[in-house]
């Protein structure tokens, strides 16, 4: 029909632009990444011809599960911390009055848009030795002049809560905000007492916004680099910093690619099992809902 | 002869779903048209088709001739209503009205006139530098009704747009709609569920059922004469009999049976032969209540039963009167005064008449149909065709 | 939850989180002192030092100019492609949707990686360019989520009255699709500038020696250098993500008014 054609070459002129930036240098680049990690690497840093095993070889470096283990219970207890924070907040804006919830709202969005470098920088003054927090349990005799609040998992754990609490908070107040708060009183009515009501009407109710909180904050944990590279120290490394230093300091492309390639199986483990059960429910919304 | 607005076999499916099922009708230039039926009927459908926003999978659609089934909806010279107005947000009352007409390259002055007529013929010229969010509903309506008008389409289609007032401006933008038609002499196109609206307004009906047309008429020949059930049902409130023929009396009438009842002598609306089975509407204003039985005679048909409901409304009563297994609905208008007489009230046992001429034949008959009514039987008691089909459950489990 | 402080008080500790470490940042920067743990009187020469630093000044520039090219591409291309989500949804489009779903959620080492491995595959040079690149890359998801959010509350049925009246689709897209969109898309750039601005990881694997932005600039003075003046640096910074976000709001307050 004469009609459903003209339709097809609208939709592949619009689509195009997008899908072919995006395949060009996101979903091939992907690609190379597990390619390259069979190839061998070159004194200079670049990447030799030929193909070679050597690199899945150095996958089995003794010091990889622990760093792998770490990597993954951070971003747990990450995922954790940072929804136990948001859950509460959420629902405190959504109940809120609009001028409040707008206010909040503001305060939420800010840190989120400064430089997330300078936030992480911040924590290092703060954490310094010579800083305030210090000197404060010092004071409070809470602490001992001699440890360091800095350069350890707890350290990289804060900072990481921080850093990813906004991305949990937008989430779940997106689907507070949506939320008949009618149901709870209805379940009051019934008989349950509040927190009952909250773990078996609020928390269902917010479904979706939990979910995406997960995803946006565990996914992207899993790929820290930045921050146990600034306030962590050589015990607290991370996936991120082994990729990183086999990138800059060791040169090693292909090591850093095989490194790579694992956690991006990693990382598409959760995102394809998301997926799959929101298919299986059969919506065809997004799941993420973007509000800047 | 081919009229003025065509559609045939105009079909449109969406999957499994026929929304439009091979409809074919006709329109005259400057009628008031409806299309009416219930939500998903297929009637917006049809009417989306003739603005150029479907594409039916079989048919044509012809105005004054000529073929625009193929046509971009901007080519048509057909101009819409929309049921949620779609004024533009962001221009004013003044360039909502222009729109066509600057799309048409139209001159600075012959848009300042035509838009200045249209201002004055809706009288909102104080109102022109206003936006959308600032006028009322029926404001917002009359813009959307200027914007279309403005470009002298040929056909006017109006979507359901009544729907989104309250009742009194509603019924002072159907008196508007009503002025405006006979002032403009456009052809109108007119979608709705609400009866009312339709008959009020049309000059013509076609009442739509699951994609198809079930009748096309005059309001008062749908009223009337309806060919089935369901536009007995749907339009106003009627009383369903079934009969069967016991004989014939001469070419116009015969004479039936019906369970519970004498016999009853009808008009003949179909060919029948004797032994066939018949369904009757009779609708409820069409009979005479008294307390004594009527004299008798050849053309009026009369019964006597109990009076198990009623309700007053000042200028007429209705009357539930049980007749053997039926609930016979009533309205009787009150043209003498009442206070004198001693009044039917419930439990009274009553006559009710009527001529042989007032009954309808219908030629399709389904009692799913019932429910579309005001007061349909199950809501206030059981009607003859439930205990029926429950007793032939009992024998047929297939269905 | 009726009566439990719970969330109140959770809200009021989880803002006090947020903004403990910023404030520190800002009055430290003004705070003579070298090591920020004693206050040792006001002082804006930390604010004099900035002033002089060269590389500083370069390297802003350099971000400003990739950041502006970036959400211009950007813009574009994630407008088109919500219009594409949006109005299509056949299996073209599902795909397309997880082609621009997902880079929001990987993690920005493995999309720095991957690009870097790209460009010495391709054997290109690194440099501000394929900074340029990167960023136009992570930006079009951002702006069509943004876009696309704003096109499903869009009542469509204002495209068709167009159309009814005469416009053709261009025409119509023209006269009434852009005007009320225009809001959303500036909002979905505002948010790509922002993004590319700060962007530090991805910017970091494929830049080039010599090729700095103010994120890089930033690193390295955290690793190696001075750090009142990052203070004095981060507390500009932050004035400016005020003003940012603060028209940002405008912006979006504006459209639900119309």
């Amino acid at each position: 029909m004469k009609q459903a054609h003209k339709i097809k070459g609208h939709e592949l002129l619009v689509t195009a632009p997008s899908f072919l930036w995006l395949a060009l240098l996101f979903l091939i680049p992907t690609f190379i990444v597990f390619a390259i990690a069979f190839k061998p690497a070159t004194p200079l840093g670049g990447i030799g011809a030929g193909w070679s095993l050597d690199t899945l070889r150095s996958l089995s470096n003794p010091n990889y599960p622990a760093i792998i283990w770490r990597t993954i219970w951070l971003s747990f207890a990450t995922t954790a911390l940072c929804i136990a924070l948001a859950v509460p907040t959420g629902y405190f804006m959504a109940k809120a009055s609009r001028k409040v919830r707008q206010f909040l709202l503001l305060l939420i969005i800010i840190p989120f848009w400064t430089s997330f470098l300078i936030r992480i920088f911040a924590w290092k003054v703060l954490l310094h030795p010579d800083g305030p927090v210090k000197r404060a349990l010092v004071f409070l005799q809470l602490a001992e002049e001699s440890t360091s609040l800095l350069y350890n998992a707890g350290t990289v754990l804060l900072v990481m809560v921080y850093t990813y609490l906004p991305f949990a908070v937008l989430p779940i107040y997106a689907a507070a905000e949506k939320f008949d708060f009618r149901l709870i009183e209805a379940a009051r009515d019934l008989g349950a007492k509040s927190l009952r009501a909250f773990f078996t009407v609020f928390l269902p109710g917010i479904r979706r916004g939990l979910m995406t909180a997960i995803l946006v904050v565990f996914i992207p944990s899993l790929g820290s680099y930045v921050i146990p590279d600034i306030v962590g120290g050589p015990n607290s490394e991370m996936i991120g910093n082994k990729i990183a230093q086999r990138t800059f300091t060791d040169r090693n492309l292909p090591h850093a690619s095989a490194l790579s390639a694992f956690l991006t199986l990693a990382v598409m483990a959760p995102l394809v099992a998301m997926l799959f059960l929101q298919g299986r429910r059969g919506k065809q919304a997004p799941l993420i809902q973007e509000d800047a | 002869m081919s009229e003025f607005l065509e559609f045939e076999n105009v079909s449109r499916f969406f999957g499994d779903v026929r929304a439009v099922d091979g409809v074919s009708l006709s329109v005259k230039k400057g009628e008031f048209f409806s299309l009416l039926g219930p939500s998903g009927c297929g009637k917006t459908t049809l009417l989306r088709i003739l603005a150029g926003f479907e594409h039916p999978d079989t048919g044509r659609v012809l105005l004054d001739g000529r073929d625009i089934t193929e046509l971009p909806p901007n080519k048509r010279k057909v101009n819409t209503i929309f049921q949620s107005y779609a004024l533009f947000p962001h221009l004013t009352v003044f360039e909502n009205i222009a729109f066509g007409l600057r799309v048409a390259h139209r001159s600075r002055d012959e848009i300042r006139s035509e838009v200045g007529a249209m201002l004055k013929l809706i009288q909102m010229e104080n109102q022109a530098w206003k936006k959308p969010d600032q006028l009322s509903g029926g404001q917002k309506q009359r813009v959307a009704i200027a914007r279309a008008l403005v470009n002298k389409p040929e056909v006017l289609l109006l979507d359901e747009p009544l729907a989104a007032l309250d009742l009194k401006l509603r019924q002072r933008m159907l008196i508007e709609l009503d002025i405006i038609h006979d002032e403009v002499g456009i052809t109108f196109l007119y979608v709705t569920h609400d009866q009312g609206e339709a008959m009020s307004l049309s000059d013509r009906i076609a009442v739509m059922n699951c994609g198809k047309v079930e009748q096309m008429g005059t309001p008062a020949e749908i009223y009337e004469a309806p060919r089935s059930s369901f536009v007995a049902a749907f339009i106003g409130d009627t009383n369903f009999f079934e009969g069967t023929v016991s004989e014939m009396i001469g070419q116009e009438y015969s004479r039936l049976k019906i369970d519970g009842f004498p016999d009853v002598v009808c008009f003949n609306d179909k060919q029948l032969r004797v032994g066939g089975p018949v369904f009757l509407s009779i609708r409820p204003e069409k009979f005479r209540i008294a307390r004594d039985r009527p004299p008798g005679d050849c053309v009026h048909n009369a019964v006597a039963g109990r009076v198990e409901d009623v309700i007053y409304l000042g200028h007429s009563t209705r009357y539930w009167i049980r007749v053997h297994d039926f609930r016979i609905a009533v309205h009787r208008q009150h043209s003498r005064f009442l206070l004198d007489e001693k009044a039917i009230r419930w439990k009274d046992e009553v006559w009710i008449s009527w001529h042989a001429d007032d009954g309808f034949m219908l030629e399709r008959y389904s009692e799913s149909d019932e429910s579309l009514m005001e007061t349909p039987p199950e809501a206030l008691g059981v009607s003859h065709f439930q205990t029926a089909a429950a007793e032939n459950n009992d024998h047929q489990p297939a269905k | 939850m009726k009566h439990s402080r719970l969330p109140l008080l959770t809200t009021l500790l989880v803002l006090i989180f947020f903004y403990l470490p910023i404030v520190v940042l800002v009055v430290n920067s003004f705070n003579a002192s070298r090591f920020g743990g004693t206050w040792e009187g006001f002082s804006l020469k930390w604010y004099a030092q900035l002033w002089s630093q060269d590389e500083i000044w370069q390297s802003l520039r350099n971000t400003l100019f990739i950041a502006f090219g970036a959400t211009a591409v950007a813009t574009v291309f994630g407008t088109t492609a919500a219009f594409a989500l949006h109005r299509f949804s056949s299996r073209l489009q599902r795909f397309h949707y997880t082609l621009i779903y997902t880079p929001l959620v990987v993690p920005e080492i493995l999309m720095g990686m991957s690009l870097l491995l790209l460009f010495v595959a391709l054997g290109a040079q690194l440099g501000l360019f394929t900074i340029f690149l990167a960023h136009v890359t992570f930006c079009i998801s951002y702006v069509a989520m943004v876009v696309l959010a704003r096109l499903q509350d869009f009542d469509f049925s204002i495209v068709e009255a167009a159309q009814d009246l005469g416009a053709g689709w261009w025409t119509a897209a023209w006269r009434v699709l852009l005007p009320l969109l225009a809001p959303g898309i500036a909002a979905g750039a505002l948010l790509a500038f922002t993004l590319s601005i700060d962007d530090f990881v991805i910017s970091f694997f494929v830049a080039g020696p010599g090729s700095t932005t103010l994120p890089i600039r930033i690193y390295s003075m955290i690793k190696h250098g001075s750090p009142p003046l990052i203070n004095a640096l981060s507390t500009l910074l932050l004035l400016v993500t005020f003003v940012l976000v603060w028209l940002s709001q405008r912006l979006t307050e504006e459209k639900n008014q119309t």
